[in-house]
């Protein structure tokens, strides 16, 4: 117990600070970043405690300072903060983007406090059917794989994209088994979730891809003026936020943390609208719905992670498939067997008080390293990140990660298989609107729904 | 210039980023390939072995990073702006255009008029809100008489 404790500080406090600092570089999507990471954790034998405890405080210290972007200089943290950047933009012309800061990280503290037991409650409600999802499990996924997928942009064309999509899965996995001897998933999952990058790479090796990305110069971003900072010891989060804000803040947590199979980003927008269509005056609307929004997205984070994590055992909510995969799938470490539907992973190994006092330390130290520090320290470090990490130093880093871990999965056709499915996600991603969370749906029916449908016929 | 592309979500310059592609793949492979090598003659525990070459790989990744930042600047004008009277008037405007109101500052919780108060914006609040009382006064006169 005392070294299960030791190693969810520890890996906390490592992810806290790790993701605290990656938070502040911009853009950076919160798949392609915090999965690859957490895989790593887990492929190099960190225990389950100490996994988990990794996972959330990276989550929860990300979603703090990429505040920091969102609101300082108008661009989105990652893809779950483009709602809040109307918002966020009228408080920076209003001359108060600090406080858009601080109302927007304050009720993700809040959330976040509040998500961890909630969701524990919820998966305890869904327990006692958990083995019946469990059973029908590659119906549901075939089912949400075409419900995620018509829910995107791509709509109609994103539900259709998934017949290839599953095809080119199921023929690389079968023509990878026939030569390693066993399939792969890491660089499958790896080439989803790099995807964007790697099309992107191979349109600027193109002369005629080349034409898209052009740009004239360098970008210009304006930096809000840092007005004032916090001087007054350790914030808190319910001083900074008023009463009402509180109230609509853990309101819309709770009601995000149930509904965990839907997408953040579509929760996000309407616990704003809700928040926003009942407040009248301009000022306080706009400071409610930032601490709002940002309180559902981090609420919707961890919900959708925790749910499923405790009561199935399998990834199945947006989140869960997309930047939590590697705590429900990680082979050799962590697996879901594809014919029988068995899980040997995080779900199995800890318990559910388990899963509730180390998702609490996680969320205490990443408030107590990321809060504090966006709160005072934000438009200096914004300014030093912009001035000083070159987007192609971050690029460099990530070519060179995914091809470690690739080698470390399969070798050399490890590392051509997510090319391939980068490169064809990627592609998809960009020119149809089929994000990387229908294309995790869409490896998952390959490896569970495909063999369900081949035992049937 | 050709030269500035605009690749994963903000500008680059096309050859600063072959070359930092290849400083992260040049590092981080051969570190972690070689790592592999020597720990699968020298760990027992082959799992163990795996495990400490990938995260030899992982500090070739870094190393990279830093290199590459060190080598090339990044492509971005940074501006410090401060809202200018103007700006903030159209701000005003956008707002009330997405559906906020000006109502009376005076009507909100004291904690949020304290708040006002001291970002100084209590007053801008308080001319917004003569600005579209009478403003709205104006719309009804005209609604009145008919005219659109």
């Amino acid at each position: 117990m005392t070294e299960m404790l030791v190693w969810a500080l520890g890996m906390a406090l490592l992810a806290a600070v790790v993701f605290a600092a990656l938070g502040l570089v911009s853009g950076t999507d919160e798949t392609a970043v915090i999965a690859p990471i957490t895989l790593l954790v887990v492929l190099l034998g960190v225990p389950p405690a100490g996994v988990f405890a990794f996972f959330m405080a990276a989550v929860i210290a990300k979603h703090i300072t990429h505040a920091i972007p969102t609101t300082l200089l108008g661009i989105p943290g990652d893809t779950m903060a483009v709602p809040m950047l109307p918002d966020a933009q009228q408080l920076r012309e209003l001359g108060a983007p600090h406080v858009a800061l601080r109302k927007a990280i304050s009720g993700g503290v809040l959330s976040a406090f509040l998500a961890v037991p909630l969701a524990v409650l919820f998966a305890t409600l869904l327990s006692p059917v958990a083995d019946e999802i469990g059973e029908l499990a590659p119906w549901i996924f075939l089912a949400a794989s075409v419900l995620i997928a018509f829910t995107s942009r791509g709509r109609w064309a994103a539900v259709v994209a998934l017949v290839p999509f599953v095809l080119l899965v199921v023929g690389l996995n079968s023509f990878v088994s026939g030569q390693l001897g066993h399939g792969l998933s890491i660089s499958f999952f790896l080439g989803i979730a790099t995807g964007p990058l790697v099309a992107d790479l191979f349109l600027a090796m193109s002369p005629v891809g080349r034409t898209v990305l052009q740009r004239e110069g360098p970008a210009t971003f304006d930096l809000a003026p840092d007005v004032r900072t916090w001087g007054r010891g350790i914030p808190n989060p319910l001083k900074v936020l008023d009463r009402k804000q509180t109230a609509y803040t853990a309101a819309a947590a709770t009601i995000s943390s149930a509904t965990f199979v839907f997408s953040p980003v579509a929760m996000t927008v309407l616990m704003g609208e809700l928040a926003g269509s009942r407040i009248r005056n301009g000022y306080h609307r706009l400071t409610t719905m930032m601490s709002v929004r940002n309180g559902t997205t981090e609420s919707t984070y961890i919900a959708e992670t925790m749910i499923p994590l405790i009561a199935l055992g399998l990834p199945l909510s947006p989140m869960a498939a997309g930047p939590a995969a590697p705590l429900f799938n990680a082979p050799p470490v962590y697996t879901v067997d594809a014919e029988t539907g068995a899980t040997h992973n995080l779900h199995d190994l800890l318990t559910t008080p388990q899963f509730l006092v180390i998702g609490l330390i996680s969320v205490t130290i990443a408030s107590l390293v990321a809060y504090p520090f966006a709160m005072t320290h934000a438009h200096r470090a914004a300014s030093w990140v912009m001035r000083t990490v070159s987007h192609e130093a971050i690029i460099g880093a990530f070519a060179g990660l995914i091809l470690v871990i690739c080698l470390y999965e399969g070798g050399l056709l490890a590392v051509m298989v997510t090319l391939t499915v980068g490169l064809v996600g990627g592609l998809m991603n960009r020119s149809f609107g089929v994000h990387t969370g229908v294309q995790f749906m869409g490896y998952y029916t390959a490896v569970l729904t495909v063999p369900a449908i081949l035992a049937l016929l | 210039m050709a030269r500035y592309l605009e690749v994963w979500g903000d500008t680059v310059d096309s050859r600063h980023m072959a070359l930092s592609v290849a400083l992260g793949a040049g590092i981080a492979a051969p570190t972690f390939l070689l790592a592999r090598w020597v720990f699968s003659r020298t760990v027992d525990d082959q799992t163990l072995a795996g495990s400490y070459a990938l995260l030899l790989g992982l500090a070739g990744c870094v190393l990279a990073a830093v290199v590459a930042a060190r080598l090339f600047p990044p492509k971005r004008v940074v501006r410090e702006s401060s809202a200018t009277l103007e700006s903030r008037q159209e701000a005003l405007d956008s707002i009330a255009a997405q559906g906020g109101e000006w109502t009376d500052p005076a009507g909100l919780a004291p904690q949020v008029q304290q708040e006002l108060r001291q970002l100084g914006l209590y007053e801008v609040l308080v001319e917004a809100h003569e600005q579209s009382r009478a403003r709205s006064a104006e719309d009804g006169a005209a609604g009145e008489r008919g005219t659109p």
